[in-house]
């Protein structure tokens, strides 16, 4: 078996060690393991849904902020799929994840219906349309 | 319209593009207004309730020229950036974030008093349209 085909087989299905690995979580303290539960690396705390900057978002490769990021909206792709945005506390800056199975449903649903609790605008005159 | 960059008829000679005198730079005629890249609205920088519209009000669409701070203009992309999601600041206002079609990159910007109600609303709805995420967090609530 050729290294390319164990670098590839590597990156797909992660080994016995690796999904064993867990981190915790900067806001709630919760030790979470890295890989869901459909070995879909994690990148955000399944239950406050916070993350932390790790990653430049402008230039790529590591960041040297490391702080934490705070879930601001939730973004729907044209699959259907919904992606969560987050925004870093310190420096601002956006970064877009994929949501997993098991993140706590109730703040994303929350984190939803946010914009039409307090619209800028009166939503009556959309019932006549 | 379709863009036409193909001369037809008997002059099939490419000609290089004439040389501009107007700079369109900040404190000449055109500093003041865009052309927007999604509906080629004429677009006004003078906005009810912010002083830095950066999207078309009628379809909110943007172009990605600004790289880390807001209004530096030293992004090289220059791409279409895309509504993609409303986000609320803690003191009720609404926040657009974009994306930009080209290089995936975000960025979010305030409404301005003038943006299309109705596509706001539609954007705003958007995750809501699905009700499979709906059901799940009833089940949650049980």
């Amino acid at each position: 078996m050729s290294s390319d085909h164990l670098a590839h087989q590597h990156r797909t299905t992660p080994s016995a060690a690796l999904s064993t690995d867990t981190f915790t979580c900067v806001r709630c303290g919760l030790t979470v393991s890295s890989y869901a539960a459909d070995t879909t690396r994690r990148n955000h705390c399944p239950s406050c849904l916070h993350s932390r900057h790790v990653l430049d978002q402008v230039e790529g490769g590591p960041s040297a902020c490391g702080s934490r990021m705070s879930p601001i909206a939730i973004a729907v792709l044209r699959t259907g799929d919904w992606t969560l945005v987050h925004r870093c506390v310190r420096c601002g800056e956006l970064s877009s994840d994929p949501v997993c199975a098991d993140d706590n449903q109730l703040i994303l649903m929350r984190m939803a219906v946010r914009p039409l609790a307090d619209p800028p605008f009166p939503l009556e005159a959309f019932g006549t349309l | 319209m379709p863009r036409r960059t193909r001369r037809s008829g008997r002059d099939q000679r490419v000609r290089p593009q004439r040389h501009k005198d107007v700079l369109h730079g900040a404190g000449r005629h055109r500093a003041h207004d865009f052309r927007c890249t999604g509906c080629r609205l004429d677009v006004s920088l003078v906005a009810p309730g912010t002083a830095h519209r950066n999207h078309c009000p009628n379809c909110l669409t943007s172009l990605h020229v600004d790289l880390r701070i807001p209004g530096d203009r030293a992004a090289g992309c220059g791409g279409r950036m895309e509504p993609l999601s409303l986000t609320v600041r803690p003191d009720g206002e609404w926040m657009l974030i974009h994306r930009c079609l080209s290089c995936g990159r975000l960025s979010a910007n305030r409404i301005a008093g003038d943006d299309n109600a109705l596509v706001l609303v539609r954007l705003a709805l958007r995750p809501l349209q699905d009700r499979r995420v709906a059901n799940s967090a009833l089940l949650a609530v049980r």
